[in-house]
Formats: structure tokens, sequence, C-alpha cells
């Protein structure tokens, strides 16, 4: 009988295992690993969100004087306040990533307050499920073509945010997503509100019905005047150059409220020049 | 210390690899797919890591993610079975004398569980306390399995296989 058993385990074991068995361990125990750390760092930040925000309800409910005072503050004289929720930093082998998120508090209007705050968190998770996506995608193609992983610069995603105006009538800010792999490339996302009012302002609440054509004409001239510089190189009408501004068009405001229309790098321009970034007068009236 | 029981984890894979890839291959008996087990099994392990408390219940607690995996494999594999094959697999063909079957592929004509049994109990030498716990049964049930497939290979082999 022991025969038996003896010859049935030399055939369990002459089982060949092939070349790839090393490469093919060594990858996943890395994926493993790389998961791991991923479960853990969404369970911690979800438990401090969660922390955080029971905390918050738990005061206002329970102590009346306390929402009042939350309400009351003062914050300089200023009727809204944007300040940062989630700061946060994310290091793996396929990217560093930094986290300034801002949020509104605004002391009046709650519904424009929670609107303008979802919109910003679901746009940025998005944007950053994107970036990862990129990254690992990055990462893979580089190994695939032969690339030695220990040598894969991580890619470097930074969202931020810039406050650009903020005044007892309007709050303008742009938040800005940096990823840079071997350039930097950025994207702006611009909020501008009208405290007042209660909403986010447009151009054509700023500019009057015809803004479209007064901010043309104002680009257009700008861009003359700019391209006497021989560096200026901005692409020609019809050939991806600016034609109008678009119904959507990212605007923020700056110090003065003045609007400023402003274009991404290789929107209208080659990418050297960078952002184009035009100020459009008001209007006399306003 | 939970470093430390990561890293005996890490050693104890890549000691262990070929025996992880063996298993596999008994259940899917192919190539690729016994790559995808191990690999599977690999990140799945690791990525739960962090449950894992205790470095002596390493082995039974890899080999248990290990034996799910190639199971789920198995049975997934052996729903695309081609019909023909699927009738010559079915009822004991041990009844007739003239066709015995070489104990190994005996072995492969128990049902998924049981051959779970035999191949740690046989190939890779495990305690019946070890295959208890990586089967998640008690070692009643352990022992009763075992020697219900001992018998089973008995029949389809013609031969006294019992040790």
């Amino acid at each position: 009988m022991k025969d038996l058993w003896e010859e049935a385990r030399q055939q369990y074991r002459n089982t060949d295992t092939p070349p790839e068995l090393e490469f093919a361990v060594a990858s996943a125990l890395r994926a493993g690993e790389k998961k791991r750390r991923q479960h853990r760092g969404l369970r911690r930040s979800l438990s401090a969100g969660l922390a955080a925000c029971a905390c918050f309800v738990l005061l206002v409910n329970v102590n009346p004087t306390f929402a009042q005072a939350v309400a009351d503050v003062p914050v300089l004289g200023d009727l809204a306040r944007v300040f940062t929720v989630t700061q946060y930093t994310v290091e793996d082998r396929d990217h560093l990533i930094d986290v300034r998120l801002p949020a509104l508090d605004l002391a009046g209007d709650t519904d424009l307050e929670q609107r303008v705050n979802t919109e910003i968190s679901t746009r940025i998770d998005q944007v950053l499920q994107e970036a990862e996506d990129r990254a690992r995608d990055t990462r893979e193609a580089y190994v695939a073509t032969g690339g030695d992983p220990d040598d894969f610069m991580p890619i470097i995603i930074s969202v931020d945010y810039e406050i650009k105006c903020q005044n007892d009538r309007y709050l303008s800010f742009v938040i800005t997503k940096t990823e840079t792999l071997a350039s930097a490339y950025t994207e702006y996302y611009t909020y501008n509100i009208d405290l007042q009012a209660g909403r986010e302002i447009t151009l054509r609440d700023l500019l009057g019905p015809d803004y479209k054509e007064i901010a043309n004409s104002v680009i257009s001239a700008e861009i003359d005047r700019r391209s006497q510089d021989p560096d200026n190189l901005y692409f020609l009408q019809g050939e991806g150059g600016f034609e109008s501004i678009a119904d959507d068009q990212s605007f923020y405001l700056d110090a003065d409220g003045t609007p400023v229309v402003f274009f991404e790098k290789y929107e209208i321009a080659p990418g050297y020049m960078g952002t184009q970034e035009f100020r459009i007068p008001l209007p006399e009236t306003k | 210390m939970d470093n430390n029981i990561r890293q005996q984890l890490n050693e104890y894979i890549i000691a262990h690899q070929e025996d992880f890839y063996r298993l596999a291959f008994s259940y899917v008996k192919n190539r690729d797919a016994a790559l995808d087990v191990v690999q599977e099994s690999i990140v799945r392990a690791l990525s739960k890591s962090d449950s894992l408390r205790q470095p002596e219940y390493l082995k039974t607690w890899f080999y248990r993610i290990l034996l799910n995996e190639s199971m789920n494999h198995y049975r997934r594999s052996k729903r695309l079975v081609p019909l023909e094959e699927s009738v010559a697999d079915g009822p004991a063909p041990a009844s007739d004398p003239a066709e015995r079957l070489d104990l190994y592929a005996a072995i492969d004509r128990l049902d998924p569980k049981e051959q779970a049994i035999i191949k740690l109990r046989f190939f890779e030498d495990m305690k019946l306390e070890e295959i208890a716990h990586i089967t998640g049964t008690n070692l009643n049930t352990v022992k009763s399995r075992l020697y219900k497939s001992l018998r089973k290979l008995r029949d389809l082999t013609g031969e006294e296989v019992t040790t």
C-alpha cells in the first residue's frame, strides 16, 4: 500500500512549476500589500470624518447656546468664510497625493452652503479617483514596457485652493488640481458666490445680457496687444484659437470684484504660455 | 509586532510558492489558471493580513485561503466542461472491473472537499488537526471524511489503499 501512495505522491510532486511563478508571486505580494494599505487608509479617514461630524452634530443638538454661538461667530466682519475641511497626504509607489479641500461656511444661507460644499466634494472625489486610475495605468504601462518598477517616479497629485476675492458682497475662490508626471498639468475649478443674493454669480450678472460680446471684444483686443511681443504666439482663429467665451466660461473675481476670465494651458495658446487670464472691466453703470 | 507577522507571511509565501502552485494545479489542471489562483490567494491574504494575529496559524490560515480559491476556480470551470467529458465523469466507473484507475487519477474523481483532505494529508504531510483548521471543520469530521474518501478510492482503484 505504501508504494501505491508513494507513486501517487511522485506524480503530484512532478507537476512542473512554470518559470513565471516567481514573478507572479512577487507581484501578487506587492499588489496585496498595497490593497491592505488602501483598506486601512480608507477606514482611518472615514472614521475620523465620522467622528468629527458626530461631535459637531452632538454639540449643536445638545446645546442651544453653542448653536447660536456658531451662527454668530463674527469672522472678522465677513459674512462668509472658506475653511479647510480636509487635509491629507497619501503616499505609495504610484503616487503622492496632497489634498487641501475647502468648504464653505455661509452665515445665513445653509441651502447654498450645502449645495456648493456637496459640489466641491463630489467633484474632487471624482477628480482624485481619475487621477489615481491614471497613475496606476501609467505605472503598469511603464513596467510592461520593460521599465524597472523601482525607478518609477510616483505621480504627484495635489489639490489646493486659493481665495481670489472675499468682501461683504462677493466670495470667489479657485480650486486647483495639479498632476505632475514629467510635466505638470493643472486643472482649475472656480466658485463665485454673491453673498447678498445668496447664489452663484455668472458673467451675465456682472456684465449684463451682452456679456459675451463685451468679454469677447476685450479678450480679442488684449490678445492682439499681447501678440506684439514676438514670444507670445496665440493659436490663430479657426486653428484652435480664441473665438468666443463659452456659456460656462471659467472666471474668478479679483480683489476689486472685477471678473477675470481665464483659459487653461493649451486652450487658446501653446502650452509654454501657460494659463491665459483676461480682466474684463465692469460696465460704468454698475 | 504587526510588521513582524507580515514579514513572516511574506517569507513563508515565497518559500512555499511551489507547494501552493502544485495544490492549485491539482484542482484546476491548467497552468495559467493555477498561476491565477496562487496570485489571487496571495493578494487576498496580504490585503487581509491585518486580521492574522498569531504567527502559529500562518500556515493553516494561508492554506485555507488557497484552498477556497482553488475550489472556487474548480467549481467555476466544472460548469463549463463540455458535455462528453461531464458524462464520462458521471456514475462510478469503478463498478467495471476492467477499467481500474491508478490512485492518482482516482483522487480526481473525489469531490473537491474529499480531494482536499487526501492531498493535504498524503501529499503535503499535514496533521489531521491542521487539516481541520484549514477546512474549517472539526477533527471528527475530518476523520470520517478521510475514511469515506479512502473507501471510495479503494472502490475506484480496486486496491486496498488504506495506509
